[in-house]
């Protein structure tokens, strides 16, 4: 299958997120590689994902998930070597598979080399490369990320007898972007990875480049310069590749990182992903919608990213404190389960494992303005481990089949990088890609069926939308709009059975033809059209004018 | 035919008969669904006030049931000044900053016009029956007049109601040392001494209830004997005493009106004293038994006092009591014991300055009236209508004699009365089977 070859693929893909590590093993070590992977693609294909997201795949001493990078030009010995990954990105291209890697840009691991030689001396030349001071009293106004760990922005750095500034764990030191040499490394790393073909980079913690006294050191004006020289080179050099923002932050403070179409093409929504779940729970669109309506609008070439999880914790930053304290207590009610501002856990066990609201919840992902990514295992329904410490337990291994280590590795089960989930409701026996293949109704099959759906129009990836407000707060509904075709989008967020009437005069005339089974709906007309939904239902209308 | 919870068939002519709610406000109500809060709004041309009013129950609510499911249902009496409008149109964040009460979830504001006429009994049961549809655990009733209402009484209504367990929640206030003399001087130390409880406003337009306590008496009381319900907020409570529910007492704090003219004083007899009355005969098996009284659990102060003098015509009021006594004889001799009517036709000859209704003589000349009530020795509304002018006379000596007092003292004089009825009700018990 050939590649997309639209300049804006990334507006019609649906992106699979996995760590190279968790997925398949293939050489019995216990840690997934990318030859592992390679041999998933047709899964991957199967499944109808357009792109990967690879996390941080590079030499690292993992004390950050492989977020501490200590070489930005290979791959770590464990997952392979860079002729693996060659191998792995044409194959995935042979699919019509786009690669997006991560690019962690705002710190190293202290590990790196670059690191070192800054820490050895004041006049190595690599000294100005990283953020030093003589006092920890700079740059006051600066949040701690990592409340549960962290003390202070600034670490104490024994060799050099200096503080050295870091947004994230200690070990990690920000890279100093107001350097131009660090500014153009930075390029030739992209540039090492672009000419291997690969489609996109994720940017990390994109909002911390820059800092500057008497500012919270976020998204600051410098920061954003930083990334427009980055954009502008790729345009220039690479022309159809993209990058995609990881910015924590509130709708009208991302709205900058897409600028006029010259800096991210993509960016997580995250303040949206929280909602999503408040909504669920509190059987009341009111916080999706609300959040939606804060969201400014966006380039035509840019894109929202959405998810429902990933590899970190369900952050719940972007809420107020009464939404958080909700979220705890609705999500959250064991305390382990919480991390820093979030919640670390998966999917499927967020809700319980019910069927209905894991097809709902991502219903919402695939029809809302974006383009959704799909977490590793999510699309079987995996548990997670909350046992293991830090966000692991949303990492374990793949589960392919019921067989030992759920056909992950043939290694040992005690060596492999992490345990695998192997409870009665969630373990590799009863929870695995085998098994759910063979059924028709599982819910792999169900999301097959509704990335088929998803990607049988373009409205999803690049329409407009319109929220109705029908006089049941209950129902979540919208239409989608692009040309001439409309989608109309139903959700019912509620776990009992609701009647809602839509004003849907305008579309007068009409036929819906609700898009899973084909079937057409009565006409609509002059007067509400009335649905009845069942617990947690949703529809997609396409309205025919016939 | 369907079959009801107590097995008793109705037909469908009785079920269309039941059915006052609107099909656009069921409509409505469809679009709520299940709720944990509910509010009842009872309207009828109070667009001066019911702004703000709503916006401070939208701003208790946020407060105190941030995570809740609630509504307010408005039941109008056919406004012609756009107050339903209003009601669904106003929003806590109107004119205000919306970053310091954030909701978690939308909160509806929804109205219903149940008549073309006020009749607060009838707006009390469409509440009720919202109540119940959308299956609302804690219910408040609050009037579209208390302009002083605070964002805690939701919490203070709600509250006991959604956290403790409590079914039925009267308010008490701090209120003007002659006002709701009425409660003062009959329902309060009536009811008490009928039913053996302290309940300090047995009636009042606000309270708050429990669910399973608004769908007993939605289900039980009688709303169709052609008072559309008058009195139905009395008798809600005097349900829950009767029905064992769990009832505690809340402190609103000052309680003040619009400027408005001054009441009917036979309707609002008609509405509360008619009411109790009325109640007496089906409960007499449940107070015919009491003895005493016990206080109920109040969260907050007891009730407070103001004492700001007040000019009020004394003379006019004596001339409305002297004049009823007068002309009403022949209908007094028909209610009253012979020897009550003496004593009154007595104290009508007194100057203003010696005038004196005695508690006793009091306390006699309404338990007379219940019990010429439940015999219907006249037309019972003529029944009510003759208590009106010597309900003045007492209200004049209330005055008097609390004209200089300390709150304390006004307390006593209360409290002297209440016990004076429940002295006097062995009386009550002996005119009210003698008829038998």
């Amino acid at each position: 299958m050939p590649l997309n070859r639209d300049a804006q693929w990334y507006k019609d893909a649906t992106i699979y997120q996995v760590h190279v590590r968790t997925f398949h093993d293939s050489n019995g070590d216990g840690i997934g590689d990318f030859q592992g992977l390679e041999g998933k693609l047709d899964y991957l294909q199967e499944l109808g994902t357009s792109a990967i997201w690879l996390m941080p795949f590079f030499p690292s001493p993992l004390r950050d998930d492989g977020y501490d990078i200590a070489d930005y030009n290979a791959v770590h010995p464990s997952y392979g070597t860079l002729e693996d990954f060659r191998k792995f990105l044409d194959s995935a291209h042979e699919r019509g598979i786009r690669v997006i890697i991560e690019l962690v840009a705002n710190h190293t691991s202290d590990q790196h080399p670059w690191f070192q030689e800054s820490r050895s001396s004041p006049d190595n030349p690599r000294r100005n490369w990283y953020v030093w001071s003589d006092t920890d009293t700079r740059y006051q106004g600066t949040r701690i990320i990592f409340l549960d760990t962290e003390k202070s922005n600034w670490a104490w750095d024994p060799i050099s007898k200096a503080f050295y500034w870091h947004r994230f764990f200690y070990h990690q030191p920000d890279l100093n972007f107001d350097n131009p040499a660090v500014r153009e490394q930075m390029w030739e790393v992209m540039k090492f990875w672009l000419e291997m073909g690969v489609d996109g980079f994720r940017l990390d913690a994109v909002p911390y480049l820059v800092e500057r006294e008497g500012t919270n050191c976020e998204n600051l004006p410098e920061t954003h310069d930083v990334l427009k020289e980055l954009r502008r080179k790729l345009d220039e050099h690479y022309p159809g590749r993209m990058l995609l923002a990881e910015a924590n932050q509130w709708p009208a403070d991302l709205r900058p990182y897409f600028g006029n179409e010259d800096e991210f093409h993509m960016a997580f929504h995250f303040p949206l992903m929280p909602r999503m779940f408040m909504g669920l729970k509190l059987e009341d669109r009111k916080p999706i919608t609300e959040i939606l309506q804060q969201t400014p609008e966006i380039p035509p070439s840019c894109q929202w990213c959405l998810f429902l999880r990933n590899h970190d914790e369900l952050t719940l930053e972007m809420v107020t404190d009464m939404e958080r304290d909700y979220m705890y207590d609705s999500y959250a009610e064991n305390k382990t389960m919480r991390l820093n501002l979030g919640i670390r856990r998966r999917l499927a066990p967020l809700l319980n494992n019910d069927r209905r609201r894991i097809e709902l919840m991502n219903g919402m992902l695939m029809s809302l303005p974006g383009t959704p990514i799909i977490y590793y295992g999510d699309e079987i329904g995996m548990g997670d481990n909350i046992n293991l410490g830090d966000r692991n337990g949303v990492r374990t291994p793949m589960q392919w089949d019921g067989e030992t280590n759920g056909g992950f590795s043939t290694a040992p089960p005690e060596r492999l990088y992490a345990p695998i989930i192997h409870d009665p409701v969630y373990g590799y026996p009863a929870v695995n890609v085998l098994r759910q293949k063979a059924s028709e109704h599982s819910l792999l099959n169900w999301m097959k069926l509704i990335l088929g759906v998803r990607k049988s129009t373009g409205v999803f990836g690049r329409g407009s939308i319109e929220f109705l407000y029908p006089a049941n707060h209950r129902i979540l509904a919208y239409v989608r709009r692009l040309g001439n075709e409309v989608v109309l989008v139903v959700n019912n967020l509620s776990s009992t059975a609701q009647a809602v009437e839509l004003d849907l005069r305008r579309f007068k005339g009409n036929i819906p033809i609700e898009m899973f089974g084909r079937n057409m709906f009565p006409r609509v007309g002059d007067l509400p059209y009335l649905l009845t939904m069942g617990p947690y239902q949703f529809f997609w209308f396409r309205l025919r004018r016939l | 035919m369907t079959n009801n919870s107590r097995g008793i068939f109705r037909t469908e002519q009785d079920l269309a008969e039941e059915s006052f709610l609107t099909d656009d406000f069921l409509r409505q109500l469809i679009n709520v669904g299940e709720v944990d809060i509910l509010v009842g709004l009872p309207t009828h041309n109070n667009a001066k006030t019911v702004g703000a009013i709503v916006q401070t129950i939208q701003s208790g609510i946020l407060r105190s049931f941030p995570r809740e499911r609630a509504v307010i249902i408005n039941a109008d009496g056919g406004s012609r000044d756009d107050t339903p409008e209003l009601v669904t149109s106003i929003s806590i964040l109107d004119g205000r900053p919306a970053s310091h009460l954030n909701s978690l979830r939308t909160l509806h504001s929804v109205s219903t016009k149940y008549a073309s006429s006020p009749a607060s009994g009838t707006a009390l049961r469409t509440i009720l029956a919202a109540a119940e549809l959308l299956r609302a655990r804690a219910c408040m009733v609050v009037s579209p007049e208390s302009v002083n209402i605070q964002p805690e009484w939701p919490s203070q209504l709600l509250g006991p109601v959604y956290r403790d367990g409590f079914d039925l929640i009267c308010p008490t206030y701090r209120r003007h040392k002659f006002e709701v003399i009425l409660i003062t001087n009959l329902l309060y130390p009536m009811t008490r001494a009928l039913y053996g409880l302290k309940i300090r406003e047995p009636y009042s337009p606000e309270f708050g209830f429990s669910g399973p306590l608004g769908s007993s008496f939605l289900e039980h009381n009688s709303w169709n004997d052609g008072t559309d319900g008058a009195g139905a907020e009395l008798r809600l409570t005097l349900a829950a005493i009767t029905g064992k529910y769990r009832i505690c007492q809340s402190f609103l704090g000052e309680k003040l009106h619009v400027e408005r003219r001054a009441a009917d004083l036979v309707a609002a007899l008609r509405q509360t004293v008619g009411a109790l009355f009325s109640s007496m005969e089906p409960d007499f098996p449940v107070w015919s038994v009491v003895q005493g009284s016990q206080p109920v659990l109040s969260a907050g102060a007891d009730q407070e006092v103001l004492l700001e003098p007040l000019r009020i015509n004394r003379k006019r009021l004596r001339e409305m009591f002297a004049t009823g006594v007068a002309e009403l004889e022949s209908v007094f001799q028909a209610i009253l014991a012979p020897a009550t009517l003496a004593e009154l036709q007595q104290i009508v000859r007194l100057e203003e300055e010696e005038f004196q209704y005695p508690d006793e003589l009091w306390v006699k000349t309404v338990y007379e009236f219940a019990a010429s009530y439940r015999k219907s020795v006249i037309s019972r509304d003529h029944i009510i209508q003759a208590l009106a002018p010597l309900f003045r006379g007492r209200v004049l000596t209330f005055l008097k004699e609390n004209r200089n007092s300390s709150a304390e003292a006004i307390e006593n004089n209360i409290e002297n009365l209440c016990l004076e009825f429940e002295r006097l009700k062995p009386y009550l018990l002996e005119i009210w089977k003698s008829g038998e």
